[in-house]
């Protein structure tokens, strides 16, 4: 097994994605998604994430807020009203500074901080607000602050906006179009064309060819997620173990691509495949937007075990440690599809030889 | 390689489409610097055993060596060292024929490639950077030729390297085939094609239904299975044009022909010679379009 052989391959399919419908596709769809789901949601144009304050003395910390790049604040004199303004969704976030707040916390006491959140407010901007409270905080204590923080939820605590439940659908099509549809498609048009044969009579292995196929579904599938989650302002929180889960699910797609794009016998059928399978692959969506549903069926699905992890730690703030299954899950089926992709390819191989 | 070893040595190799028997214990040896032609109709069994020489299926049975090498243990090896030439124009369309040739290249370890000498070897440097999509099939199929040298191969297999294409085209493929022999490299030429067989090969084998009737250099063959003959077309006294053909080979043929030409009105005369189609026909009982 030679990978600079396998690269070279996949080079070749990156140089010419740009002269590809199928690759320009597989760009622009989530893009196109990512807007459109911004415009009508909102989302990516939306202003600055908005942070509302009650301060009760003369916090310098309210002063560095006003100052702070990247949050529109707004000062208020009763925290009934701000409580009032934030179940609105007037402000993302609300922020009670006590009188003597600056003085405990310089002084390395005990000090209580109350952080009001919407529901209503895209969790992009509740973590910017977030990370910028703990910022400033830090700022006025001069070190790592002796804070107790309390988050108090206003308005419909399990609400979730909708352009955030849509997130799914944007990393779906990025991972499945990207991981999942190029590799099958690029494989079944060098078996259509023979440009197959032309490779395999190299020192090039039909091994090889898979793996740089595989690699273009897998850099395209994880590239594509992320961006669509930046786009989405959903990447904030913990970008490596999101990047890990992407990882992990672009190489599965790519695995079931390269089964498909070896085993099915022309574009029609490679259509009609990911048409007939696309309900159950998109299985996890479907139950994220509507989270009444009983939520064991999507677990039954392969795609499952890296859309819900994705999606809950970029959006709902949990953590790896709560998908270790998922990911020993996720993995095992990557896993077990490898063997099962070098032998259908290898009598793809075979088939092509017999057919040309 | 030492100087003795076959460039090509294939010994009672087998193959079997499911039930059906393609190739059925084919031998023959191909020495460097050798054309040689495999020749048979569509269906005899010549694709697949060019498939089994080029590693793309194993046979059944019997035992392939290129250059010295086994190809059931070194197969990786041997096809670093040869080249191959389609019936099928696989190009990557949508890649400049640069592209193409730079893109093998780098399949044989080759880099960085100028492909600038190849490409006017097969009158393509002013194309090489256009979009195979755009050529004709003749430059197609020069490109395919152009392919097949990139890595300066020691065994070319050719797959009807000239069918369909137009005389120029043809003509300059049939020139680098020779050229190539000329430089030590073996050729193993797949053909239907009777004359470019004849013209351009050193030896060739018929093959039909799996099976080599018979190998050897052209000349031989018709010598052995063909007839020759002095045909000739003349005027009768009531106008009308009979045709007669004189064998050569007879003990008087010379007698005949001047008796013909002393006393009949000749319209036209022509000698023919048997041509490996007529001998292919002797040995197969079938015509190669059959």
């Amino acid at each position: 097994m030679n990978l600079q052989r396998a690269w070279r391959v996949a080079a070749r399919d990156f140089r010419l994605g740009p002269r590809s419908p199928i690759f320009v596709y597989a760009i622009l769809l989530p893009v196109i998604l990512s807007f459109l789901i911004s415009a009508v949601f909102g989302g990516l144009l939306d202003p600055d994430p908005r942070l509302g304050i009650v301060d009760e003395g003369a916090s310098a910390l309210t002063a560095a807020a006003e100052e702070f790049e990247g949050i529109a604040v707004s000062v208020l004199d009763d925290v009934d009203d701000l409580r009032n303004k934030v179940t609105a969704h007037d402000f993302d976030a609300g922020l009670v500074l006590a009188a003597d707040f600056d003085q405990r916390v310089q002084g390395g006491g005990e000090a209580e901080l109350e952080f009001y959140v919407s529901g209503s407010s895209l969790a992009s901007n509740r973590i910017v607000l977030a990370m910028a409270a703990n910022e400033l905080v830090s700022d006025v204590a001069g070190e790592e602050p002796p804070v107790t923080v309390s988050v108090v939820p206003v308005g419909d605590e399990d609400f979730v906006p909708i352009g955030d439940r849509l997130l799914p659908i944007v990393i779906f099509y990025a991972v499945v179009i990207a991981a999942l549809f190029l590799p099958a498609s690029s494989l079944l048009d060098e078996r259509e064309k023979h440009t197959l044969d032309a490779i395999l009579v190299t020192p090039t292995r039909i091994g090889e060819v898979l793996i740089g196929k595989g690699l273009l579904g897998v850099i395209m599938g994880v590239s594509l997620g992320l961006v669509s989650l930046a786009l989405n302002q959903a990447l904030a929180n913990r970008p490596f173990e999101v990047m890990l889960f992407l990882l992990v699910g672009s190489l599965m797609m790519a695995e079931l691509g390269l089964i498909l794009g070896s085993l099915v016998k022309d574009a029609n059928s490679l259509y009609t495949s990911i048409k007939g399978a696309g309900v159950f692959i998109a299985l996890p969506v479907i139950f994220i937007i509507w989270p009444t549903l009983p939520q064991w069926i999507p677990k039954l699905t392969p795609t499952y075990y890296f859309l819900q992890p994705v999606y809950d730690i970029a959006i709902t703030g949990l953590t790896i440690g709560d998908f270790w299954l998922e990911l020993i899950v996720a993995c095992g089926i990557c896993v077990v599809l490898a063997p099962v992709v070098f032998r259908i390819g290898r009598r793809a191989e075979i088939r092509l030889a017999w057919a040309s | 390689m030492a100087a003795t070893v076959p460039a090509i040595d294939v010994s009672d190799i087998s193959y079997s489409y499911g039930d059906t028997l393609a190739v059925d214990s084919v031998s023959f040896e191909v020495a460097a610097g050798e054309i040689f032609g495999l020749l048979g109709p569509n269906g005899a069994g010549k694709s697949t055993t060019v498939k089994m020489l080029t590693g793309q299926l194993r046979p059944s049975q019997g035992s392939i060596h290129i250059l010295g090498m086994d190809s059931s243990v070194e197969n990786t090896e041997i096809q670093a060292r040869i080249g191959v030439c389609f019936e099928e124009k696989n190009l990557y369309s949508a890649m400049t024929g640069v592209e193409n040739l730079k893109f093998f290249a780098s399949l044989f370890g080759i880099k960085p490639l100028d492909p600038m000498p190849l490409l006017e070897r097969v009158d393509l440097a002013a194309r090489g950077g256009d979009k195979v999509s755009d050529y004709s099939k003749g430059m197609r199929q020069r490109l395919m030729m152009a392919r097949a040298l990139v890595n300066q191969p020691d065994v070319l297999f050719l797959d009807e390297p000239t069918d369909g294409l137009d005389p120029v085209s043809a003509r300059t493929i049939q020139g680098i085939i020779r050229e190539e022999a000329a430089g030590g490299t073996a050729v193993l030429l797949t053909t239907h094609d009777m004359y470019e067989a004849d013209t351009l090969a050193d030896r060739v084998a018929f093959i039909n239904q799996g099976q080599i009737l018979a190998m050897d250099a052209p000349e031989s063959l018709k010598l052995q299975h063909g007839q020759r003959s002095v045909r000739i077309k003349a005027r009768r006294a009531d106008g009308q044009v009979e045709e007669l053909a004189i064998p050569l080979d007879g003990v008087d043929a010379a007698a005949k022909v001047q008796r013909a030409m002393a006393e009949l009105d000749l319209v036209t005369i022509h000698t023919e010679e048997a041509t490996l189609e007529d001998v292919f026909v002797a040995y197969a009982g079938r015509g190669l379009d059959a």
